[in-house]
Parts: structure tokens; sequence; C-alpha cells
């Protein structure tokens, strides 16, 4: 089995503060390998047998490479750092471009994609969908728990109802839950990692153009941002009369 | 701005400490600034009134719990107010209050912006160094006060490589029981033989030093340090609040390098207590060497059965029968090193495989939460029994001994308390000869059983040239080990040297020794 494991190294949320204007400090804070991807990741060694591969790819700045070493101390067996001036500003558009126009290239016979729910800065959760769109395979978001009987099947959660899906050749799921104290890596897992390359590819190792990538690439600019507080009101119908409950409500929906 | 005053209700905060002796006071005083400690200082003592200094209250020992008169409370004198230079290196100047945790996050994130210089151009060339500084004395116990490691001399686990707080020292500047001012740093002030002479903003003194010999050869907080032509920033280091109320310090920092963690796993305490010496042989210098017990195993698993989230890490393996935690710099030699750690780990029945790792930060501060989890545990532990008991208390030796005579001593630790039936707990600084023996107390004859068997192991370690406080102090629940350790003229000493700054006895009354 092949696995590929899209991972994001991301600020640690938990140190980092807000100056007055809300806008993020991030001056001295570490940088880590995005606890959605740690799960992802977590799921593939799980699920790992005898003669498994599992991949790991990040698109990002040279300093990614850190994220990419704590997935191999963690289990994983190749690590790939998708790395050009020319990725920055990406969108999530121009990265599930990025990151497809790589797997085709690279990978192309894998067996499934795991990518994490959503990355703790930029919060989209997108990048998985999109990824999946442009590669043409399944989908399946809120992944809990991965089994294998009569093939793969991936357990979602979708808070109202739980589901085991059917998964197939290349299909992508999006991993929502793992273990709330990560693992930490044996020293000889640390010994294993350091003597990995980490494999460095930049645009045209992928075969894309400038006009493809990054900033230039990318579908949406962002203009400007400020802090939101949406404050919900929280109010409840009585239910005693399920028709009048329903008028109730619609006449507050309008 | 005068002092805030409050009550000090029965159930104040300010009336104890981690080791949860209760006192009695009236009055605690929170000043704002120095003015505030001096006006406050010269009422109690032209009143003879005593006054108890606490800090952030996270001593072992009592020190700042009050036994009477009032409690002043550094606790808003917790600015850092800028960085200096001289040939030693960088340091920080702060107020007594803040915390260690606090003083490494601001040199970590280099926030730096609302800090004096000092010395000429001193932030900016902080900033503008290519590698980070931290503060490198680690007494576990993150939220402790600077000004109450400086009271205590701190140590800690990186006291192997970096010493106590005491190397750490520049400058002092307190307020004397009269109110008097002594600003002071390194260099300044010697003593002449075991004669301080010296003059304050109000009075000249003359300060006899006890004639014992300070033993510097282990970690040792037992009594004030009294060295001939000693300086004087040393006798305020360590003396537990006794002769001034600290206003402001002056810290050196240290060059801060890539480190990484590791806990090896062991069948058994014998096993990794073999893995130890074989380490201190191969020459190897880890940052550290902290050791845990089948037992400190055993209570950091039932503690995470109680609260699985009590210390962020993964579970101790069903196998481990005791471990051994370490820190190397991440350098071209520490792949040699792993290298030879495998080998001698296996000699010993662990492995690489069987360990833990960490080398982000996050991690590496998972790891000292699991180092913190082990008294942490036997506190609450106690804490629980003391809501049967009130008279229950902790039983925690910390009693160094040269690493030659450290085989000697494990020996008698579990053939002194088996002799007792004593359940303990064994952990801590193994690389400097300091074992943290934790006695379980399960009932009120138990305590009795531990003070006696306390005292037999304390005398021993003084004869095996060990001191029986390596680095908690003597506060007010020691204090017998003052007369064990220097004689009754070595008490009778520090007496004279407390008298002749103190002649009152306001400031901490009760600490080390009694009046």
């Amino acid at each position: 089995m092949r696995f590929v494991v899209f991972v994001k190294q991301v600020p640690d949320t938990s140190s980092v503060g807000t100056d007055e204007n809300g806008n993020l400090m991030r001056e001295g804070v570490p940088s880590i390998l995005n606890p959605y991807c740690e799960f992802a990741l977590d799921m593939a060694c799980r699920v790992k047998g005898e003669g498994d591969i599992i991949s790991v790819v990040t698109m990002g700045p040279p300093q990614a490479e850190s994220a990419l070493f704590r997935c191999l101390e963690l289990g994983a067996d190749e690590a790939f750092l998708l790395t050009d001036r020319a990725f920055a500003g990406a969108d999530v558009y121009a990265t599930a471009k990025t990151l497809s126009a790589f797997l085709k290239k690279f990978i192309p016979d894998h067996d499934l994609l795991f990518c994490g729910r959503q990355a703790m800065d930029g919060d989209t959760a997108q990048v998985p969908a999109e990824l999946a769109s442009m590669m043409g395979c399944g989908q399946f978001y809120y992944t809990e728990d991965l089994v294998f009987s009569d093939g793969w099947k991936a357990v979602q959660n979708y808070y109202d109802e739980e589901r085991e899906c059917a998964l197939k050749k290349g299909d992508l799921i999006s991993v929502s839950k793992g273990e709330t104290d990560p693992r930490l890596p044996s020293v000889a897992d640390y010994i294993r990692a350091s003597g990995t390359e980490i494999k460095k590819l930049d645009r045209v190792d992928i075969g894309l153009g400038t006009f493809s990538v990054g900033l230039k690439g990318s579908k949406t600019r962002i203009t400007s941002s400020r802090p939101v507080s949406i404050s919900r009101r929280g109010i409840l119908t009585d239910g005693g009369d399920p028709t009048e409950a329903a008028k109730h409500i619609k006449g507050m929906v309008r | 701005m005068a002092s805030v005053v409050r009550r000090a209700s029965s159930d104040s905060p300010y009336l104890r400490d981690e080791s949860k002796i209760t006192g009695d006071a009236d009055e605690i005083f929170v000043p704002e600034t120095e003015e505030d400690v001096v006006k406050t200082v010269e009422e109690h003592f032209s009143e003879g009134r005593p006054l108890t200094i606490s800090g952030m209250r996270t001593g072992m020992c009592g020190g700042c719990v009050p036994f009477g008169g009032d409690v002043l409370t550094t606790e808003r004198l917790n600015k850092i107010i800028g960085i200096g230079k001289d040939s030693n290196g960088y340091y920080v100047r702060l107020q007594p209050a803040v915390t260690v945790r606090e003083l490494n996050e601001v040199l970590r994130k280099r926030s730096y912006s609302n800090l004096q210089n000092i010395t000429e151009d001193a932030v900016g060339d902080l900033l503008n160094e290519g590698t980070d500084f931290f503060y490198p004395v680690d007494p576990t116990e993150l939220n402790s006060s600077l000004g109450g490691n400086i009271a205590a001399n701190s140590s800690g686990p990186r006291t192997l490589k970096y010493g106590p707080t005491r190397n750490w020292v520049r400058r002092i500047r307190a307020v004397l029981p009269d109110g008097g001012i002594i600003d002071v740093k390194r260099g300044d002030i010697k003593a002449d033989g075991r004669l301080f002479r010296f003059k304050t903003d109000k009075r000249e003194l003359e300060v006899p030093l006890p004639s014992y010999e300070y033993n510097m050869n282990v970690k040792n907080s037992t009594g004030i340090m009294a060295r001939d032509g000693m300086d004087i920033v040393d006798l305020f280091i360590g003396s537990e609040g006794m002769f001034g109320v600290l206003t402001e310090a002056d810290l050196y920092i240290s060059k801060w390098h890539p480190l990484i963690s590791n806990i090896f796993f062991f069948p058994d305490n014998g096993s990794a207590y073999s893995f130890v010496k074989d380490i201190q042989k191969s020459g190897m210098e880890p940052e550290f060497i902290e050791y845990f017990d089948s037992g400190s195993l055993d209570l950091i698993r039932a503690a995470r059965k109680r609260d699985p989230k009590m210390n962020q890490m993964p579970d101790v393996p069903e196998d481990a029968g005791s471990a051994v935690f370490m820190d190397f710099p991440i350098d071209g030699a520490l792949m040699r090193k792993y290298m030879e750690i495998g080998e001698l780990s296996e000699a010993n029945g662990g492995s690489l495989e069987n360990s833990w790792c960490g080398h982000e930060l996050r991690d590496r501060e998972r790891f000292f939460g699991f180092r913190h989890s082990v008294p942490q545990t036997i506190f609450e532990y106690v804490a629980g029994l003391k809501g049967e008991d009130p008279e229950i208390h902790k039983m925690g030796t910390d009693m160094s001994v040269p690493l030659d005579n450290l085989d000697r001593m494990m020996d008698i630790y579990s053939e002194t308390l088996e002799r007792y039936g004593l359940d303990h707990v064994t952990f801590g600084h193994i690389g400097n000869g300091h074992l943290h023996v934790e006695i379980i107390l399960k009932d009120m004859e138990d305590l009795e059983k531990a003070k006696n068997a306390y005292r037999e192991l304390a005398v021993k370690a003084i004869e095996l040239g060990g001191s029986p406080s390596a680095e908690h102090g003597i506060g007010k629940i020691k204090r017998e080990y003052i007369e064990l350790m220097y004689g009754n003229k070595g008490a009778e000493e520090i007496r004279r040297t407390k008298e002749a700054i103190d002649p009152k006895w306001i400031l901490c009354p009760g600490n080390m020794v009694e009046r």
C-alpha cells in the first residue's frame, strides 16, 4: 500500500497572542506540525502494514522541513518539501493545484490520501476537498477511524450520525480526531528520521508555471481582515406543539 | 503610593507554602514600590514587630510561612527592568517577584521593547545576537519567584551543568531590617576574614560570620554561607530572607543551544542506576541526569488513571520499572553519543526503542511537566491526607552526598526506611548525588516514624560528606539540621550574624534558627 499524507506547518496557536488590533503576534512563536495533520499521520501509521509506505508532503518555506522531520520521527517513510518563492501567498485553490500536480507526477500510484481536517492558522478546511476534486477522487471529511473489512472503510462522525463509507483506491480522507496527548518518538525513531533525506522540489520539478502557483495562481485575494465577534441570542422555542413551534421559527427566520 | 494592606483570614494563602504547614499573621502588606517596602519595614522595626517575606510561596520548608506578626508579599514588585552587559556577559535587572517562567518567556520571545538599557545599547545588542538567551537555573517549579530563588539559592536538575542560583547573581539591592538600603554587586564588599564591615544609607554595620566550613563540594542549602573573605552578595543569597527584603537583582543569562530531552526506560531500579553509573563513566556530560524509581512511575500511572490530562504525556510503558531522564545538546556529537547510549542501555536491559525523546519546545515542556508531576502527585496525596488529619505533612528528603558515596547512601535509604516500615519513592538529581526520597505517610504514626528515620538519614548524609538540605533550604521545618550539621556553636553563630543585621529579629523570624 502507498499512503500519502499532506501536512502543514503552523504557528503553535497555544502560545500565540494577539495585539490590540487583533493581529496575531508571531514573534518568537514556535512552529509545529498542525495537530490535525498529526492525527492524519497517526491514522496512516496505525493502519500501515508490512511493506506499506507512508509518504508525507508539505508545501511551505524551507523551515517547514522541521514539520516533515517530525513526521519522519512519528513513522513516515519518506518526505517531500514543495518549496519555491513563487509558492508564497497561495490560496486554497493554488495550494491544492500544487499538491495535485506533485501527486500526479511523483506518486501517481497511491492507495489512499490523508489530510487533517483543517490547519490551525488558516482554518479554511478547503484544501482537502479541492485536492480531491482536482484528483477526481472521493473525499471523506470528518473521518475519525479507518477500518479494513472487505476493503478500506472510513468511519465518519457528522455529530448527528456515525457512518462507515467504503473507500476506493486513490480516495482522500480528512481526519478530524486523534490523541489528545501527541505521541513521542523514541530515540531510535529520531535516529532513523535523522538519516532520512527530505526531498525538496520546486515548481519546475513538479511542472507548474508561475501563473499556476502562489499568489498569481490564486482565485482569492485578501484585501483586509478584521476581528469579528458573533453573538448568538440563543432563543428557545416552546416545543409543546410542533406545528406552532415550526411557525414560530419560520417567523423568526423571516 | 503606600502598600495595600489586607487582613489575613485564617484560610489566607499567605499563611502556607508547598511544605503545607500553616502559620498565622495579622496583616498582609502588598508594596508596589521600594519606598513602600522601606516604609513598611521601618514601621515594623520601630515597633519590633515580626514581618515575614513572601514571594510566590512555592518553597518547600515554610520559609515564607509567618508565625505571628505580618506578611510582606513582593508579588507586585514583578517588573523586568532592563538589560545590561559586563565582562561576564549579559544580565537582566529585575524585581523579585518575576518568575523563572516569565523571565525565560521574555528571553525566548525577545520581547525587550519596554526594557531599559542598563549599560549602553545592551538591549539592542542582545536583540542582534544570533542565538537566543535563557536563564539556566531550573528549580523545576517554574512559577517560583526569582527573589525566592535567590533567598533559597535554588538549584535543580541543571545544577549539574550550570551550578546553583548563586553562580548567576551579579548584584542585589535589598532593604535591611532598619529600612536602610544596600545595593551591591559582586566585588564591591568582601569580608575581612569572617567579618563584614559595610555602610547603608542609615548606619555602619559590623557583621561577624559563622566559623563553620560551608560545604561547597555538594549541592548544599543548609545554613548561611560562611567563608573567609567571601563576597557580601553571597551572604544574602540563600539567607532565607533573614537579612533583608530583596527589591532588585541582576541575574546573568546564558546562550541557549538546542537540546533534545530523552527518557530511557529500564526493567528495575538497579538497572537504571547501573546505566547512570555507566553514563557518568563515559564522559558524555549530559545537561543533567534525573532518576525515577519504580514507585515514582507507579505514582504517575495512578495519577494518570485518575486524570489522563495531568501531564500531557503518553502512558508510561507497562513493562517500565524505572527511568532515566537526560538532556543533550543537538550538535555534531549527538549521534555518536546515541550509539554509545544504545550499547550502555542494552547492557542494562533497556534499548533505544524503549525511550521517549523530544526536541521541539512544546515536547521539552512536556518532559519537564512529567518530571514535575512526581513531586506534584505527592503534594496532592499529602494535601488529601491533611483533610483527614491537619497535622500530617510531606516528608521528602533533600540530601546530597558526594558521587563516590551515592552507592552507600542509596543502600542506607532503603535499609533505614524498610527497618521503619515506611513506604517511599525515590527520584531526582542522581547526577549530583542528590536524590529525593519521598516518604509516603499514611497516618500520624507514620509521621512520627518518618521524623526519626529522616533524622537518622540526615546524620548519615553528613557523615558521608553531604548536606541534609541540598536545595530546599531550612525554613521552619528543617531547623534541627542546622545543629546536626554545624553543632550548637554553628547555630549560635548564625544567630549572632542575624542579630548584627537585624537586632530586633523582625525579618522572617524562625527561618533557619530561632531567636
